[in-house]
């Protein structure tokens, strides 16, 4: 008999994958780090006291106090979801501070008058904060380091509860286009916040959309006028850093009439033991012929190896074709938080509008994520389609969520849907859970789904050429979401391939 | 004067808003077989599929009279209990249903609507069984589902044995020696030309001179952007196929 | 489901609760009590509400000592009755099949207001047990005969390791409002080979609900065949087990709506152990005003390695007010193991219509043929001839009676 034989070998492959899963080291979040700087921050706990806080802290108008006290009384009478596939702990939202800023912070600011311990942080996270040098085209300022964020990028920083900066304002105030934080543009621009927020999620969607139209501190507002291509990518980078506080973010996006804008979004926080709370709320409009590109990179901190910390990543993300040919598409590369909950949506209102949704979702560890998307089709021969790709390893428990409905009236309805999951160790768990709802005879849907692991004869022949384990499975990883990968800016695809080697990182043998 | 088989008179046709047929103009008489070449894209296949009655194209001007009659109001069945058969590019597929009861269907679906008599089920099976063997189609191929699992050969011989039992008047082979090796086209080839009988007429669209050593046309067209540019006897094709469609205008394949 | 908070109790749920109070059994009882019919938000009824689809519960039948003839007779078939719940006597059984009877409750309990109700509700069941030796066709007809009502009765099959068997439940009555909740419990002993067919043929006004619950030992073959196409609302619930290494399931089922009708196959697949397999194909037929579900769930034990598993529905409309609503789903818990799911839902292929036209078939000679086409699938497995056409015939009767 042989020394050893080949099915020997994929056994022991086997077994080391399952023993670097147990091993598994999440704690080499790179973006842990924590920023010391002296905070104002709200007491913890929640009553309608401190929305008045908040508010005032953001010297809003009367009428957004009102808002979010009606949402507040709303919040007290509904009940936590239930039905996703994530386990956790009650939450005690009397245990949170839904308000943390710099103290040095006194509102918005040019960026030579921002707090150099804040600009260090971001430059440590590698968003290019110095739009100066850029546009003055100084060698080297558009270096980006690490993080999936490239030089030619407007970006608006949110440092816990409040937008510190954002960048190239006076650049796309030249073509009308409105890109600030959303605290200002409800002082400045009451008419366009007042005509939208709330228009795609409606305040009492939720348990967690309804808290946050409570509480909401910050986030960014874009306003792209009608035939106007937005003439570069813009961004929101989220940084949560003040103990027990709750992020809370509002984005709104407003694509008029024949316009197009791509927008990025990015987020991180510190490693801590406690679980942190982030509830936010993006809502787009695009009207007639406009197009909105939304892609993210969520890279909350997952919790360590154990399961013990992380954020509670509880999203609501909607988008709203009201025009007619309108197109809203969502891509997100899902790699960090401890719990997700999102399923970035698209209400295909507008004749002949179309919606689109690629996902990446990356579980390890104890991670738990439940996403993916809905797409309602109101409107006369709209379309979309799902590309969603969920990678579990650990422990994890990875679930695809989506709906697909075609009312009575979307006549010519298309969708087409592809769910792929792949598992990476045996004590893992991956799921999919589609509602396809067709409820007019001239709809026509597609859907597809499959589960597998990594089969033993790709690993052993990409190993016989002489790739380490690791290498392997990032390899054949990559290709299993290129289909997703492709749909990414530029600037968000070579990073993001980084980013899903490290979330890998000792899931593989 | 012979009433032609066919005759397209400034036919014009359009999918969506896009023009694809600008004013087609054909005449064949009773048992000629005519061939019209084009590149890839000229709007042959619209063609073979306006001729056949697809409900996707839309007709904006013109005539298409077989045997006399104008064919562009009646539906693709009627069409065909009329006479006419298209050996489709690529047969559908069609799950569940098997070659034999489709083939009956089809066959007792045209009769009746001549005004004949429904076939008997020994008669049929003679029919089919003749038809068949030329085409090496044995009874096993029969049974299987209409087109599913057909390698191409099979596909593009299934396709000539329908026309062998439904003998229609014009038969329109769309592409019909695509994916074939050169034994399966000689075998289709064979096919056709039995049923050559100084009656039937043909339309023979294809892309290569190739398929037209076997199926000697009477008359070759060559097809560019819309309609028919030039027509000669079957040196035409030679000629093609040596100079290819360059000379002919429009945009490079 | 949220316990805490006092649900509103209609007619259909007091009648339910007084019956089960004096069957005795208190806590299925109080379970209603609790939570009421299943809404929307039970997941398991996502698409089948009973608290607005179930208006009201017929009174407990009474027993029926004469019947009907069945609805449809397999020529061949070895009959047996249970008409109103009640067990009829029947002709001497062949050899290798021993009928007998148990007291009601053959179903496993899970968290199911159906699979409760009939635990709680079915009276005495009948049994069956087949030896190796025979290979019958076993025809059970279970109908509810006079004034609405109703029924809970149960069926429990044991196959000996090595037999083979066809079984087809036919579910049939009087023209009335009757809630007929059937439940079938089938064991399947090692290299077992089952064949099992349920045919709904009730009447339009009648509520038809049957939960399928299948074991199988090592190296058992399962096909089903659910066909819902009588009652006015029809579900039924499917649960194959895969308990034994080498086990195969083709879970298939299909749903014929036409205006009105509202016909649901739930199905559960749990793959318990390493290497076993399931192929769950479901079709969905919906015309006029009406609606079709399916809901398929794939369970892949942790440990259950090497399952191979794919789902299929596919939905055909061929109405433009025709609803089919889908929810595979995947659950899975072992790392090597090859699964999936696919659902499509379209209206008639129109290049497979154009090709037949095209041919001289005219058009609703097509679509039937295209339609039967699309059905062959579920029916050319079926491998008893006579079995075999009198599917085909109760198919092609629907299928004529108003395209």
């Amino acid at each position: 008999m042989a020394d050893y034989d080949i099915p020997t070998l994929k056994e022991e492959i086997d077994r080391e994958t399952v023993e670097q899963v147990l091993a598994l080291d999440v704690d080499k979040y790179k973006y842990g780090f924590e920023t010391d700087i002296e905070s104002d921050v709200a007491a913890v706990g929640l009553s309608e006291d401190t929305i008045r806080f908040i508010s005032a802290k953001k010297e809003e108008p009367e009428w957004m106090l009102e808002w979010r006290l009606e949402a507040f009384r709303r919040w007290l009478t509904m009940d936590e979801p239930n039905w996703a596939k994530v386990h956790y702990p009650k939450i005690d939202f009397q245990n949170i501070s839904y308000y943390a800023a710099p103290k040095s912070f006194k509102g918005p600011k040019s960026l030579d008058e921002v707090d150099p311990e804040l600009l260090r942080t971001y430059e440590k996270l590698g968003i290019p904060l110095k739009e100066q040098a850029i546009l003055a085209g100084v060698e080297g300022a558009a270096e980006s380091v690490g993080t999936p964020f490239g030089a030619n990028v407007a970006v608006d920083a949110v440092f816990d509860s409040v937008s510190v900066v954002t960048t190239f304002r006076a650049e796309l105030a030249k073509q009308g286009i409105i890109f600030c934080s959303i605290s200002e543009a409800i002082r400045e621009y009451p008419e366009l916040v007042q005509k939208y927020l709330g228009s795609v999620v409606p305040v009492s969607d939720n348990y967690y959309a309804t808290l946050n139209c409570a509480v909401f501190t910050d986030g960014s507002f874009v306003y792209i006028p009608k035939g106007v291509r937005c003439p570069m990518e813009l961004s929101t980078y989220f940084r949560i850093n003040e103990k027990k506080t709750g992020q809370f973010e509002r984005t709104l996006i407003i694509a008029d009439d024949d316009s197009y804008v791509s927008y990025l979004e990015g987020c991180t926080a510190p490693m801590r033991d406690e679980h942190q709370l982030h509830a936010a709320v993006v809502e787009l409009v695009a009207l007639d012929n406009a197009e909105i590109k939304y892609s993210t990179v969520q890279n909350w901190y997952p919790g360590d190896k154990n399961g013990k910390g992380g954020i509670y990543n509880f999203v609501t993300k909607r988008g709203d074709c009201r025009g007619v040919n309108s197109h809203i598409s969502w891509t997100q590369v899902e790699t960090g938080s401890a719990i997700t909950w999102k399923y970035p949506s698209c209400i295909l209102r507008g004749d002949g509008s179309r919606g689109e949704f690629y996902s990446i979702a990356i579980s390890n560890g104890y991670q738990q994520v439940d996403s993916g998307t809905k797409m309602i089709h109101l409107g006369k021969n709209t379309s979309s389609r799902i590309i969603s790709k969920g990678i579990a390893a650990g422990f994890s428990d990875n679930t695809y969520r989506g709906q697909v409905s075609a009312h009575a009236k979307a006549k010519n309805a298309r969708n087409f849907t592809q769910c792929d999951s792949l598992l990476i160790g045996d004590k893992c768990g991956a799921h999919t859970v589609p509602y396809i709802e067709s409820r007019n005879g001239t709809a026509v849907f597609e859907h597809e789904a499959t589960t597998s692991k990594i089969s033993d004869d790709q690993m052993f022949y990409c190993q016989q050429r002489g790739l380490s384990d690791e290498e392997a499975v990032a390899l054949i990883v990559n290709g299993f979401v290129r289909d997703v990968l492709q749909h990414l800016p530029m600037e968000f695809m070579v990073e993001t391939q980084k980013l899903i080697s490290i979330s890998l990182e000792g899931s593989v043998g | 004067m012979t009433t032609p088989v066919l005759e397209i008179r400034n036919l014009h046709a359009r999918i969506e808003d896009r023009e694809i047929l600008k004013g087609v103009n054909l005449i064949i008489p009773p048992g000629e077989v005519h061939a019209i070449m084009g590149r890839n894209g000229s709007g042959k296949s619209t063609l073979s599929y306006v001729l056949a009655g697809k409900e996707d194209y839309e007709i904006t001007e013109g005539e298409v009279l077989l045997n006399g009659e104008n064919i562009l109001e009646l539906g693709p069945d009627e069409r065909a209990a009329a006479g006419l058969f298209l050996a489709f590019q690529y047969p559908i597929e069609i799950p569940g249903v098997a070659t034999m009861t489709f083939l009956k269907a089809a066959l007792n679906a045209q009769r009746k609507a001549r005004g004949e008599e429904e076939l008997k089920t020994p008669d049929f099976m003679r029919l089919v069984k003749e038809a068949g063997s030329q085409l090496n189609i044995d009874s096993d191929m029969l049974k299987r589902p209409l087109n599913v699992g057909f390698s191409g050969g099979e596909k593009k011989r299934a396709e000539i044995m329908q026309m062998a039992l439904l003998k229609p008047s014009l038969a329109v082979l769309d592409e019909t020696d695509s994916g074939l090796d050169i034994d399966a086209l000689q075998v289709v080839s064979k096919g056709v030309n039995a049923l050559r009988d100084g009656q039937r007429s043909m339309l023979v669209i294809t892309h290569y001179q190739r398929l037209l050593n076997h199926i000697v046309p009477d008359v070759v067209h060559v097809f560019s952007d819309g309609r028919i540019v030039e027509s000669g006897d079957k040196d035409l094709a030679l000629k093609l196929e040596a100079e290819g469609y360059a000379n002919y205008g429009g945009e490079a394949a | 489901m949220r316990a805490n908070f006092p649900v509103r109790l209609g007619p259909a749920e007091d009648t339910l609760i007084a019956q089960l109070k004096a069957a005795g059994a208190d806590q299925a009882a109080e379970r209603i009590t609790v939570a009421g019919l299943p809404t929307r938000r039970v997941e398991s009824y996502h698409y089948t509400d009973l608290k607005t689809l179930l208006r009201t519960i017929p009174p407990l039948a009474t027993a029926a000592n004469e019947a009907s003839a069945p609805a449809l007779r397999i020529p061949g078939a070895y009959n047996l009755m249970i008409a109103n719940g009640a067990i009829q006597n029947a002709s001497t059984a062949p050899a290798g099949i021993i009928v007998g009877r148990t007291q009601g409750g053959v179903l496993t309990t899970r968290d199911d207001v159906l699979v409760h109700v009939n635990n709680a509700l079915s009276g005495e069941a009948l049994t069956l047990t087949l030896e190796s030796s025979v290979d019958p066709v076993i025809q059970i007809e279970r109908r509810i005969e006079g004034e609405a009502a109703h029924v809970a009765d149960a069926l429990k099959v044991f196959l000996a390791d090595g037999a083979t068997a066809t079984i087809i439940e036919t579910f049939s009555g009087s023209d009335a409002a009757h809630v007929g909740n059937h439940a079938t419990y089938i064991a399947l002993g090692k290299d077992a080979v089952l064949t099992h067919i349920t045919l709904d043929l009730s009447a339009r006004a009648t509520s038809h609900f049957a939960t399928n619950e299948y074991h199988l030992a090592d190296g058992a073959k399962l096909r089903t065949l659910i066909i819902h196409l009588g009652s006015g609302l029809a579900r039924t619930n499917v649960f194959p087990r895969m308990d034994g290494a080498g086990a195969h399931a083709d879970v298939t089922g299909l749903n014929l709506v036409s205006d009105g009708q509202h016909a649901d196959i739930t199905m559960e697949t749990l793959h318990a152990v390493p290497h076993t397999s399931s192929q769950p194909l479901f079709k969905s037929i919906s015309r006029g005003r009406s609606k079709a579900v399916v809901q398929g769930k794939l369970v892949v034990a942790r440990d259950a390695q090497k399952t191979d598993a794919k789902f299929m529905h596919q939905g055909l409309m061929l109405s433009d007010e025709a609803e089919i609503l889908s929810k595979p789903e995947l659950e899975i818990y072992a790392d090597d193991v090859v699964c999936g799911h696919g659902s499509t839902c379209g209206k008639l292929d129109e290049d497979s219509l154009f090709y037949l036209l095209s041919r001289g078939i005219p058009k609703a000679e097509a679509e039937t043929m295209l339609v039967r086409g699309f059905i062959a699938e579920l029916l050319d497995p079926v491998e008893d001839a006579e079995l075999n056409e009198a599917l085909q015939g109760v198919v092609d009767g629907w299928l004529l009676g108003g395209m």
